[in-house]
């Protein structure tokens, strides 16, 4: 018996340990896409170097958890739900990883005139998966309450979505001085920061169905 | 010759345990929530232990409902339920153990010519009605407590779990032993008069002569269950109605419940003792109350979540057990009797009232019965010891390789 309260104690500590991983993400990045935009190269590589630590903990601890979720038959009708979302997670982390890594190889040139509305986007799609992280620590604690906290992230999806259609409409339709080779460049960046609100709202979709699963 | 005899009794318990252990921990096991191993051995050790204990109240029913009075017939009555709901339990039919030792008693009143006591059959009959109403009511009202203070805590999904495991283990072992106490009747109940054994002494306590035939009942329903209930405990509860662990939970307790109820003495002699009616003692039927209970919940939550065609199947063995196993019973005793020319039992009159054929008194036999006895216990005690020695080498064995893992990738 003691063995299962361990396990169970554990268990909670590092899903808790990961969500935080991951909400630790979201802010790191938010700091190194306003340092990249700045041109802070410093501060950048610091925010970069800190977000790829946290990538690896979140993978070891997403291991981890699956570990143990399949040896001690923990949770056993909801765990594979619970293992794809903890893995949709980590999917968003990954993202805003290979992101910031892509930008310090490319070194993209955006236009000083775009920072703001790039900001914007950024801010807009970091929102919904933020919104996720409540959600998340929700669904283990007071599953009830679950859809109402996912609200947001279906607005924030939908915000991003106008942003990044509306920057896109600027960079091709608008710069004529950009040449084409950059215009693609800068779209990549775009659909890059959209992916994390994508990502956000398919891991919302999991977790309200998992929210009625679990409530009815 | 005479221990012969007791292998259709033995028999009825190995189906037994084949077939109601899975009321106990199927939803368990179902769910998933236990292994199959585990719920096998803390069953096997509960339902022993319920029918050494507490296993006399339940019997004295059934011998007022028919009193067999020579040992052939206990064998043919016992063997006849046994074939009975091995049958049904191989074509995979939810099958009563009770209601096919009672319609193997009825077929044994019919050939020897005795009268069927009402009372004690309607006493019987009411508690297969009550059993899975009072089943059923007990199951809502604890499954609605159970979300609210699951609700009200703002307990941690993982945590609430690992509770409701535990939780599980506990009901669980209740449950077997209550089911060994209240089903143990079934098995032996018939043979307790054939057999007048030494007590064995075992220093701290000592076991009556009834005492020693459900051990060896209990022992044969531990078999069971190791054996051959995998299969039945795999898909109860699923079938009815998806089961959440809670639920499941809720449904063994309240299982448990009802069988403890209509098992304890103690709790019975405490209503009296209150002015209020007494509980009878009767072999209630743990499938019928395991199917109220489930039913219980589906209905909670919506009758459109409830298997009705397999309900209705249910039911229907419910009408056709007793009448199966008191045909078979009634014919079994007809070949027994005039084939191999074996006494099985005749009209019970006011000069043969306490009157029993051959009766075993022998002190070798008792010798037997506590080598043997002592022998399945020490052999028990190491199979349990081997597997947890084993459990802990697996998990071991997990966790070196998961360092090993994470050495290699650094």
């Amino acid at each position: 018996m003691a063995l299962f309260t361990r396990t169970t104690k554990n268990l909670i500590l590092r899903i808790d340990e990961f969500i935080d991983n991951v909400e630790l993400g979201l802010l790191v990045f938010r700091e190194g896409i306003k340092a990249f935009l700045e041109k802070d190269q410093k501060t950048f590589l610091r925010h970069l170097h800190k977000l790829e630590s946290l990538e690896s903990n979140a993978d070891k601890l997403q291991r981890t958890i699956e570990n143990e979720m399949i040896t001690h038959s923990i949770l056993p009708q909801h765990r594979q739900e619970v293992i794809t979302l903890i893995d949709k997670l980590d999917e968003i982390i990954d993202v805003l990883k290979s992101s910031l890594v892509d930008y310090n190889i490319e070194q993209p040139d955006i236009p000083a005139s775009l920072n703001k509305s790039f900001l914007s986007l950024a801010d807009a799609s970091l929102f919904a998966a933020e919104e996720l992280i409540p959600a998340t620590r929700a669904y283990f604690r007071a599953p009830h309450t679950v859809r109402d906290k996912l609200l947001k992230i279906y607005y924030f999806e939908t915000e991003t979505d106008k942003i990044s259609k509306s920057l896109k409409k600027t960079i091709f339709q608008d710069m004529n001085e950009l040449d084409l080779a950059q215009k693609s460049n800068l779209r990549y960046i775009i659909n890059r920061l959209e992916a994390i609100s994508d990502l956000a709202q398919r891991a919302a979709d999991l977790l309200s169905a998992m929210a009625i699963k679990i409530i009815m | 010759m005479i221990l012969f005899f007791l292998v259709s009794g033995l028999f009825l318990g190995w189906s037994l345990g084949a077939n109601d252990a899975s009321n106990v921990f199927g939803t368990a096991v179902g769910s998933k929530m236990i292994s199959f191993r585990k719920a096998a051995i803390i069953a096997s050790v509960a339902v022993i232990l319920g029918a050494v204990i507490q296993g006399a109240g339940a019997s004295q029913t059934l011998g007022r409902l028919g009193s067999v009075n020579a040992i052939g017939g206990s064998f043919t009555l016992s063997l006849a339920a046994a074939f009975t709901v091995y049958s049904m339990t191989k074509f995979s039919l939810p099958v009563s153990s009770t209601q096919a030792v009672v319609g193997a008693i009825i077929g044994w009143n019919i050939f020897t010519g005795n009268r069927t006591d009402p009372g004690t059959l309607i006493t019987i009959l009411s508690t297969w009605i009550s059993g899975p109403i009072i089943g059923a009511v007990f199951s809502v009202l604890l499954y609605l407590l159970i979300r609210r203070i699951k609700r009200a805590s703002g307990i941690h999904l993982i945590r609430f779990e690992s509770l409701i495991k535990k939780g599980l283990i506990i009901v669980g072992a209740f449950g077997a032993y209550s089911l060994g106490a209240n089903n143990i009747a079934n098995v032996m109940g018939v043979f307790v008069p054939a057999f007048k054994l030494h007590d064995i002494d075992l220093g701290l306590f000592s076991l009556t002569s009834a005492q020693q035939l459900f051990l060896l009942g209990g022992l044969a329903i531990a078999a069971g269950i190791i054996t051959y209930s995998k299969r039945v405990m795999d898909t109860v509860g699923s079938n009815i109605i998806e089961l959440s662990a809670e639920a499941a939970m809720v449904v063994v307790l309240a299982h448990s419940l009802v069988l403890f109820i209509f098992s304890s003495t103690t709790l019975s002699d405490l209503l009296a003792r209150a002015g209020l009616p007494r509980i009878p003692m009767v072999p209630v039927s743990s499938t019928q109350v395991i199917v109220g209970c489930i039913a219980g919940i589906g209905v909670y939550k919506g009758v459109r979540n409830i298997n009705f065609k397999l309900l209705g199947q249910i039911a229907l063995g419910w009408v056709t057990t007793p009448v199966i196993s008191g045909l078979i019973s009634f014919f079994s005793l007809f070949l027994v009797k005039n084939i191999f020319n074996i006494d099985t039992g005749s009209k019970i009159t006011d000069d043969n009232m306490d009157y029993y054929s051959s009766v075993v008194a022998d002190e070798n036999i008792s010798l037997i019965f506590r080598y043997v006895l002592i022998g399945i216990i020490i052999a028990g005690s190491l199979a349990l010891i081997y597997y947890i020695l084993l459990e802990r080498k697996r998990v071991k064995e997990i966790k070196l390789s998961e360092e090993k893992f994470w050495k290699n990738l650094k």
